[in-house]
């Protein structure tokens, strides 16, 4: 019985033997690296999932090498955003910061990033502008639109057009310095009538976490209204004045080092907390991409098995039809 | 009475503070030796593009690409 089986075994096995393009037409969809769907496919073609594992990986790969890259920048720029907070804080002590103020031009300088993939801060700082207009604009007061970055412009053009006086774009080409920004805060000086600025900007407190934040910095003819009013700008009298200067004038050049002191601070946080940012985001998307990469990887060891297991299946019960 | 007070002549030339304060930082920085010099010109160079608007319409952007002093 047994050998009877064994010849027919045998005789079933020489005709496949004596073909040889059934044999290659096995061989090619046993071995995992080539199949091709269509022509009476026989098996379950992984070439899909393989080319999505693929790219998965490269993307992957991309956003690690971004993290790097925005974890280096963040390095270097961090120090000079902390070193620039000591630049306003004299400022804030003699004139304060009220940003409950009540004027009549408002002007709100938002700072964004010129790049994407950084997170939700650009998105957080054009929130904050909205809402600070809709709270400035009254039936005597109006309200006007400064932009920094390219972010900042795309979201703040859908829908405040005629409210913007100023774009400024293309400010990272140099690394940052005062200078630049102090040309930038002269720019908006010359162009831009106003009686307070309220400039609004992501600080950077650690890396994973960023507070947007409005710095108001008021025009000399507002400062002279509040110090007679009293108040903490009430007490400029009690200071001396060298030289031969009168008090409006020492305003007004307090008034614009001031301008460009909290601008230069701002656009240095803004920078820490894009590069910070970035780095988070690139490390979960990074992260994200290794969780899709498993997952991907048993769709295609589970396609690989069942294929082999069809293929193993037709095998025998092609064998048993024969003989039987 | 001309003016109540005696402007600088800066001032009175157009110029703000940022601007008079800019200019006389660019004459210390020329008073440096090499190489102090040269990196303090790095560290001075300025670009940025500024484009005005005017009721919701852009006019043309201005790149401002010099070394401040212009």
């Amino acid at each position: 019985m047994a050998m009877a089986a064994l010849r027919r075994e045998g005789r079933r096995f020489a005709p496949l033997v004596s073909s040889p393009n059934p044999i290659n037409a096995i061989r090619s969809t046993l071995a995992p690296a080539e199949e091709q769907v269509g022509l009476g496919v026989r098996s379950i073609s992984t070439q899909v999932v393989r080319n999505r594992m693929k790219s998965v990986r490269n993307i992957q790969k991309i956003t690690k090498a971004m993290k790097m890259v925005a974890a280096s920048k963040l390095r270097a720029i961090q120090v000079r955003a902390e070193n620039s907070r000591g630049l306003w804080q004299p400022f804030t002590a003699l004139l304060g910061d009220t940003p409950s103020v009540n004027v009549k031009k408002n002007v709100i300088v938002t700072i964004s990033s010129d790049k994407g993939l950084c997170g939700g801060i650009n998105s957080t700082s054009v929130k904050i502008s909205r809402a600070l207009y809709k709270i400035n604009s009254g039936p005597d007061t109006e309200c006007k639109y400064v932009i920094l970055g390219e972010k900042g412009k795309a979201q703040l053009i859908r829908d405040s057009k005629k409210d913007i006086e100023l774009i400024l774009t293309e400010l990272q080409k140099n690394f940052l310095n005062y200078t630049q920004v102090s040309v930038l805060a002269d720019d908006i000086l010359k162009n831009v009538e106003f009686d307070a600025l309220r400039i609004v900007f992501n600080k950077f407190q650690s890396v994973v976490s960023f507070l947007p934040t409005t710095a108001t910095v008021l025009s000399p003819e507002i400062v002279e209204r509040e110090s007679e009013a009293g108040g903490k700008i009430g007490d400029l009298d009690s200071y001396e004045i060298e030289g031969g200067e009168t008090k409006s004038e020492v305003l007004q050049n307090l008034a614009e080092f001031q301008f460009s002191c909290v601008m230069f601070n701002a656009v240095l946080e803004n920078a820490c907390s894009e590069q910070g940012a970035r780095m988070s985001a690139m490390d979960s998307s990074s992260r994200n991409a290794g969780d899709m990469l498993d997952r991907l990887t048993l769709t295609y060891n589970r396609t690989r098995q069942a294929s082999i297991t069809t293929e193993l299946i037709e095998i025998i019960s092609g064998a048993s039809a024969l003989e039987g | 009475m001309a003016s109540t007070a005696a402007v600088p002549f800066w001032r009175s030339a157009g110029m703000t503070y940022i601007t008079y304060s800019n200019i006389c930082a660019n004459l210390v920085r020329n008073c440096l030796k090499e190489p102090y010099k040269s990196e303090a010109i790095n560290r001075e160079k300025v670009h940025f593009s500024v484009s005005k608007w005017a009721d919701g319409k852009p006019q043309k952007p201005t790149i401002r690409s010099d070394t401040p002093e212009a």
